[in-house]
């Protein structure tokens, strides 16, 4: 399901239908996956750090799942706001545990911060939809930070036949990104 | 303008945002640099695994309750299933085409072994692997067959498994309600591996489900029980079929599904719809299968069955209840049975007989059900069988060179004929022949004067089949499991 496409009453049954049985709570992770890790990514560097905050946002979320309460405001709000709180009390613990003295980034997100994150999770989201021999070459580029002969070595192609996945992947994400 | 062309830069400046660094945007056309932009916000990209991980932690059933501290002080996280298959490359690529899975990683050997691959189906990821002989790790193939079925649950269980069985698949068990509340059926990937697949169609009270369960389990019990005086045999497998199994292909197969069940307590396996549309069923009678089929619009072809069973008189006189007409009265055969003869309204025949001898004294693989012939031209009828499917002649007898009664050995099974005349006219039937190799019996079957009516080819419903007409216009559908041929 696109991350974009659910409407609030969708998301409204949902939240009711994880609320009463947890293991449903697979779907609303589906749907809000990229966008807790955009939102996380945006603030901090380090992928295992990144992946730590994003697997306790959802933990922290489940667990007090029962508390949320539909008053208008999007599900993804409250992600966010979850997420903002993991970030600034894992920060907070850093600066206890170091003398690193950098000052932790802002946790308030501003408007176009927000959009950021959206199109970044509409980017995330979209690689899943494409060709499978794309989708896979993507992955392995930027998820596993692979380079081209290793990719190639693995699928069993040519360096340029790489490459030009990789040409026609990221054209068609452009062009899926400028639909909407 | 460099002289490299635009997919080299691209990855120039992929790999450049990929190690950190900024890409050199210098004298790049517009086109390039949007593609890069998307490149830059696709820096960080999630990995799969990790997305998927994460999942089945917060589904499982343990992280669900956080209030409650397990008791366990070393709890297990979670269950993976992990198969071996004899080809894990290509059992990945029909999980992908047959199941829509998606690979998440693998490693390779080499040259080309898998040593280990993880794939995701729905929102469950499992493990994978080629053989490893010296390590234990076997495929269904080395083994012969698996004891462990995968489960897919699915929201359209029909359309899934057309779709599966295009992409390879074969349905062993048809799709249909279930008594627990599912409708599902069960396909075999052409690694070894049984699937069940099912959509949930309403909930069921497991004391209901137990209920139905306890009512099939007496059904089978009373089935199987010696009320209708056949030996006591349990359910006939697809595995335990005989080798001629009659194919009763008539207009209104409901109907004699209902004779065959009033008047020789056959039992019913399953019925469904075939490729051509009629009905297929089948249903066995002591301790043998008979297949039942047809339509109102395919042409009928009735059978004539020399019907073995403990007691001519009952069975004789159920027939006749059940709308049959007598051919021929009970009474004792100077041949050494007690037999009697009727034709069902859709035009069979069954000579209903209790020999005076067990009947394996008589032929060790003679069954209840055993198909009786009336060529016109027995003996080149026995050459045709012999030439064609390995037939071995076990008896016959004959006066002034006519051929009044043979016995035939076939596979497992044994065939009866005698030369047509009044009143057994030819009944040219159908007939399915299992066999080792399809392709080889086709060939010596058209050797030996057959015709060629459907070339070997694998069907969808687990066989690999050819037809034959003999010039008596049987029809011979020769079949091998596919999975076994």
């Amino acid at each position: 399901m696109d991350l974009t496409q659910a409407t609030e009453s969708e998301e409204r049954l949902l939240i009711e239908a994880a609320q009463k049985d947890p293991s449903r709570f697979g779907e609303l992770y589906e749907q809000h996956f990229h966008r807790v890790y955009a939102y996380v990514a945006r603030r901090v560097r380090d992928r295992a750090e990144v992946q730590d905050l994003t697997a306790q946002v959802f933990h922290r979320a489940l667990a007090n799942l029962g508390k949320f309460k539909w008053r208008g405001s999007p599900f993804a709000a409250w992600l966010y706001r979850i997420a903002a709180n993991a970030i600034a009390d894992q920060a907070k613990q850093k600066l206890r545990e170091s003398t690193d003295q950098s000052n932790p980034s802002s946790h308030s997100s501003t408007a176009t911060d927000l959009e950021i994150v959206e199109r970044r999770a509409r980017l995330f989201g979209a690689v899943d939809k494409l060709p499978e021999d794309q989708r896979r070459v993507i992955l392995m580029r930027f998820a596993e930070e692979k380079n081209i002969r290793e990719i190639a070595g693995e699928l069993g192609r040519s360096e340029g036949a790489v490459k030009q996945l990789q040409f026609r992947a990221l054209e068609n994400l452009r062009n899926r990104l400028n639909e909407k | 303008m460099s002289e490299r062309s635009i997919i080299d830069q691209l990855d120039d400046a992929v790999a450049a945002l990929t190690e950190g660094r900024q890409p050199d945007l210098t004298n790049v056309g517009s086109e390039l640099s949007a593609l890069v932009e998307v490149a830059q916000d696709l820096v960080g990209l999630p990995r799969e695994a990790f997305r998927t991980e994460l999942q089945q932690q917060l589904t499982r059933r343990d992280s669900m309750s956080s209030a409650a501290p397990q008791p366990e002080t070393n709890p297990v996280r979670s269950m993976s299933i992990y198969i071996c298959v004899a080809n894990a490359s290509a059992a990945i690529d029909f999980y992908r085409a047959a199941f829509g899975a998606k690979e998440l990683w693998r490693l390779v050997e080499p040259g080309g072994k898998i040593g280990h691959a993880e794939v995701q189906i729905g929102n469950t990821s499992f493990m994978l692997s080629d053989e490893y002989p010296d390590y234990n790790t076997l495929s269904p193939e080395t083994i012969g067959g698996s004891s462990v079925k995968l489960h897919l649950d699915v929201a359209d269980v029909d359309a899934f498994a057309e779709h599966a069985i295009k992409a390879g698949a074969t349905l062993v068990r048809p799709i249909a309600d279930q008594f627990y509340g599912d409708r599902s059926g069960q396909l075999a990937d052409p690694f070894g591996y049984t699937w069940i697949v099912s959509t949930h169609i309403k909930d069921v009270p497991v004391e209901e489900m137990q209920k139905e369960l306890d009512k099939w389990a007496q059904e089978e019990a009373a089935q199987s029980s010696s009320e209708d005086g056949y030996v006591k045999e349990p359910r006939l497998r697809r595995e335990n079929r005989h080798a001629v199994t009659p194919y009763l292909t008539v207009r209104q197969p409901a109907e004699l599904i209902d004779f065959v069940t009033q008047a020789f307590g056959a039992i019913e396996h399953f019925r469904t719809t075939g490729p051509a549309g009629g009905m297929h069923a089948e249903v066995s009678i002591g301790d043998s299968v008979v297949m039942i089929g047809g339509a109102e619009h395919i042409e009928p072809k009735p059978a004539a069955i020399h019907l073995y069973v403990p007691d001519v008189d009952q069975a004789y006189e159920r027939a006749l209840q059940a709308g049959a007409k007598s051919l021929m009265p009970v009474q004792d055969q100077p041949y050494g049975e007690r037999s009697g003869g009727v034709e069902d309204v859709h035009g069979n025949r069954w000579y209903i007989a209790t020999p005076f001898v067990p009947l394996q004294t008589i032929a060790q693989d003679l069954h209840t059900v055993t198909v009786y012939f009336h060529p016109i031209g027995a003996q080149r009828f026995i050459d045709f069988v012999s030439n064609a499917f390995g037939g071995k002649e076990l008896m016959r007898h004959a006066e002034d060179e006519m051929i009044m009664h043979a016995k035939v050995q076939i596979g497992d099974s044994v065939i009866e004929l005698g030369e047509a005349r009044y009143p057994t006219q030819p009944l040219p039937t159908a007939i399915y022949l299992y066999v080792n190799d399809v392709d080889t019996m086709y060939e010596h079957a058209l050797k030996a004067g057959g015709t060629a009516m459907q070339p070997p080819a694998d069907q969808v419903y687990g066989d690999r089949t050819a037809w034959i007409k003999d010039p008596f216009d049987n029809v011979w559908y020769v079949a091998a499991p596919v999975a076994k041929r």
